[in-house]
């Protein structure tokens, strides 16, 4: 009962938040210098061409009418016309959206994957070789940038060797899985070295905790130990960590949907931000608020899950 | 003055004589494209990657030649320009189908061209501007102009006199012109082009597929009808290095848009067959000319000696290679491409001579130490490198150059307003002739020239009395005056023409990108 009340709550929150994401990104859309109707009739455009398409977009109504009716619509599920697509908005988005969550879920299950694992053997491993190298080949995939990762990889993976395609998505699952694994692992390289390093150090601190002493003298297994006691807590910051993390996964796809020809709502992000498609930002914009609450929500919910001392409040 | 032209098609006729030789047939071109299209539609298509497409899907009455200098008959076997220059008759083929089969009428150009001069649905009306009446008897169609009109033959041979299908646009769904052409886009089957392909695939942003129109008129080296291809299959890849890359590895057979710096590379490629297509791409500063700034203070650059000084002092062929890497050349014409009609070659067009550029500057009697801004492109690496070079090209004539940093939108909205000093600017016509650019770059009353606020009461009145001189030699004549008195106001920084850039696998063959930019698949084959 107590979960049910603490969501509804959160969805509530939620609300708030939308309300107020809306009112920002509405009014930093228009801060942005230049003007749409250039962007869409060229810089050759007469003026009367201009003022036309003002008048057609609603462009010329002072900003309180052009909030209220952004806010009308959108609460009535119609985030207007991309005019860049020449389409509904909603359209646009859930043509392009699967494609950036298969990227994002893709790219965190290789995460935790290569993390996972790794983690384990460099804190089993502390101060010796297996630690030293893992950390080290970590941190340089934490402080190189995901395009540059992403061209290194299509250079020599794809193009040199051929293993995979250089760009595209696949249209079937094991085709997606396929097109979709570079890009997945370009990201998941940078994810996957901050998961290691936090895991690493709550196992490492585990270990050494009490309980876990006391249970070796109780004369449990090192495996009962490692499931019952330092696997699920070392787990509760991670998962913390991947919820937060997964918010710079999809920023993340900007970049990554566009070195790997791989058409997702970043790539989206990017044109409509180039072509000043007012709707259309807005409209993602949304799109990523609403993904990322849903995300820290699931993320507080299965914390508590794993943690009872953690109160839904 | 009569101009009478019989389909001679000498090409034609000639390859139809000569045995025919083995030509491939039959496959799909894979094609990477920067930016994808929107809508290919003649007459709402308006941003170059749909301008360049709509020649493959609707053919026009008339063709730019091979050169680009003139045009021959396209849709239409014949054509005349009566004496007077206010009347234009022209004879359909017989036969020419559809991409559904049904046959073309008289009924459907008069259709198109009332449709593409209507200035409540084209932004390119005003190419039709002195298009007075439309009308045909069968396969005769009759133009009466409110003016004799020295272009009208070549708009007839523009994307935006492409002709469409009545029967199949009328028929689409939607109430309005735009609905009507949105669902034919939207719907990927055959009818409403007589081109060389029908588009049947799209996917927003992603990728577009052309088929084969098995209609179509015109005949291939083999004597059978073009295209040789199946089909098209075009992928959006905004990013260079992953075009490229896709070309490499054998994903693509083709990536346009190759950046310069990559193009020794790509020509020592084995596989790979790099193209510099000629084009009538202009890469060109406009330099504010007006009296005072934006903020009220006065305008260094408002002094013609200046403007010259800046053009003495920059070291084009020095920018060449720095931004180009080579692949490009000085601007000869101070209006247009070398590749442009009625372009005068004034070669070198303020060659580099500093000693020069100094006199000028001490006779306007500048300031040491004035500063000037350049608006750039953020995020072009072009823009800061032709920064930086003009930054130390200037430094000699006491001019302190900084830099602005803008996106594309707000540099536009500066352009309009005259809030620069100097900006970068690039040019690509849309017409077989000069009158776009010249009115562009020039002619005060519709763009203030190119904004830069540069008014010239000779070079307006040259510009009004050429768009209607119907004799050739006399024409030519007032473009190489408004060329003159236009280099001599530099109110550009001239800089350079470039290529079209477009890297092929050595299987295809027959691909053209014309000096306007249209992409031509109709002879591209690909031998497997």
């Amino acid at each position: 009962m107590a979960t049910i009340q603490y969501i509804l709550k959160r969805l509530l929150l939620m609300a708030v938040t939308f309300f107020l994401v809306m009112i920002i990104i509405f009014l930093l859309v228009r801060l942005l210098p230049g003007d749409p109707a250039i962007a869409i009739a060229g810089d050759r455009a007469s003026d009367a061409d201009l003022a036309a398409i003002r008048e057609r977009l609603g462009l010329n109504q002072p900003l309180v009418v052009q909030f209220w009716q952004f806010l009308s619509n959108t609460v009535q599920g119609d985030l207007g016309r991309s005019i860049l697509m020449r389409a509904p908005v909603i359209d646009v988005i859930a043509s392009r959206l699967p494609t950036t969550l298969f990227l994002t879920v893709y790219a965190v299950a290789l995460s935790v994957l290569i993390a996972g694992p790794l983690a384990f053997v460099a804190a089993l491993n502390r101060g010796r070789w297996p630690d030293a190298v893992i950390r080290t080949v970590f941190q340089v995939g934490l402080s190189m940038p995901v395009f540059y990762i992403g061209l290194i990889l299509l250079t020599f993976l794809a193009a040199q060797l051929r293993w995979f395609p250089v760009g595209g998505y696949g249209d079937s699952f094991s085709e997606r899985l396929y097109h979709l694994f570079l890009p997945s692992v370009a990201v998941a390289l940078y994810t996957s070295a901050i998961i290691m390093r936090n895991l690493r150090s709550a196992i490492v601190e585990v270990v050494d905790a009490e309980y876990v002493e006391f249970a070796r003298a109780k004369g449990l297994s090192a495996w009962q130990i490692l499931g019952r006691h330092v696997l699920r807590n070392a787990l509760i910051s991670t998962v913390t960590l991947l919820g937060l993390s997964i918010g710079n996964l999809m920023s993340g796809t900007l970049v990554t949907e566009t070195v790997f020809a791989v058409p997702g709502v970043g790539r989206l992000m990017l044109e409509a931000i180039f072509a000043r498609d007012y709707p259309l930002i807005q409209g993602l914009t949304l799109t990523f608020a609403v993904l990322v609450s849903i995300v820290f929500l699931m993320t507080d919910l299965i914390q508590s899950a794993l943690d009872p001392r953690m109160r839904l409040t | 003055m009569t101009r009478k032209l019989v389909a001679a098609a000498a090409a034609l006729t000639t390859a139809l004589t000569v045995p025919a030789l083995a030509q491939d047939r039959g496959g799909v071109l894979n094609f990477a494209r920067y930016d994808g299209s929107t809508l290919i539609d003649p007459i709402y298509a308006d941003r170059n990657p749909d301008i360049w497409m709509v020649g493959s899907l609707f053919d026009t009455l008339l063709r730019p030649s091979d050169d680009g200098n003139s045009v021959v008959p396209g849709l239409a076997e014949t054509y005349n320009v009566s004496e007077d220059g206010t009347t234009v008759t022209l004879t359909l083929r017989d036969g020419i189908k559809f991409s559904d089969g049904t046959p073309l009428t008289g009924e459907d150009v008069v259709f198109s061209l009332d449709r593409a001069r209507n200035a409540d649905l084209s932004p390119w009306a005003g190419l039709l501007g002195t298009l007075d009446t439309v009308a045909n008897n069968g396969n005769e169609i009759t133009l009466t102009l409110s003016a004799p009109d020295p272009t009208i033959l070549s708009m007839l041979a523009t994307f935006t006199t492409g002709i469409v299908s009545k029967a199949a646009f009328e028929a689409a769904e939607g109430a309005t012109d735009q609905e009507k052409s949105a669902a034919i886009f939207a719907a990927k089957s055959a009818g409403v082009g007589t081109g060389p392909f029908y588009l049947c695939g799209f996917e927003q942003g992603t990728s577009m597929d052309f088929c084969a129109n098995e209609h179509y008129w015109r005949s291939g080296s083999d004597g059978k009808p073009l295209p040789y291809l199946d089909g098209v299959h075009f992928e959006i890849i905004p990013d260079d290095a992953t075009r490229i890359l896709k070309l490499q590895a054998g994903e693509m057979d083709a990536a346009e848009f190759i950046p310069f710096s990559r193009v020794a590379e790509l020509e020592a490629d084995p596989n790979i067959d790099m193209n510099l297509f000629p084009s009538t791409r202009i890469i060109y500063s406009p330099i504010n000319t007006r009296p005072t700034r934006a903020d009220g203070s006065p305008n260094p650059l408002a002094d013609e000696r200046v403007r010259q000084a800046l053009n003495y002092a920059t070291n084009k062929q020095a920018l060449i290679g720095l931004v180009l890497q080579g692949a490009g050349k000085p601007m000869t014409s101070p209006l247009m491409a070398a590749a442009t009609q009625l372009a005068t070659s004034t070669d070198p067009l303020y060659g580099y001579d500093l000693d020069k550029a100094k006199a000028l500057i001490a006779e306007a009697g500048l300031e040491p130490g004035t500063e000037i801004t350049f608006t750039t492109l953020a995020g072009s690496a072009d823009d800061s490198t032709i920064f930086a070079a003009l930054q130390q090209m200037w430094a000699p004539l006491g001019i302190e150059l900084k830099v602005e940093q803008v996106d594309n939108a707000t540099r536009g909205a500066k352009n309009r307003s005259g809030e620069f000093d100097i900006h970068t600017y690039g040019w690509v016509n849309d017409v077989n002739d000069p009158s776009q650019v010249t009115g562009w770059l020039g002619y005060f009353p519709t763009a203030k020239a190119v904004g830069t606020g540069w008014e010239n009461e000779k070079f307006n009145s040259l510009f009004e009395a050429s768009a209607t001189e119907m004799d050739s030699g006399a024409r030519a004549g007032q473009y190489a005056e408004m060329q003159s008195i236009y280099a001599e106001a530099a109110p550009l920084l001239f800089m350079y023409e470039t290529p079209f850039a477009v890297a092929l696998s050595k299987k295809v063959s027959g691909y053209v990108q014309t000096p306007l930019g249209n992409n031509l698949f109709e002879e591209a084959s690909i031998s497997r």
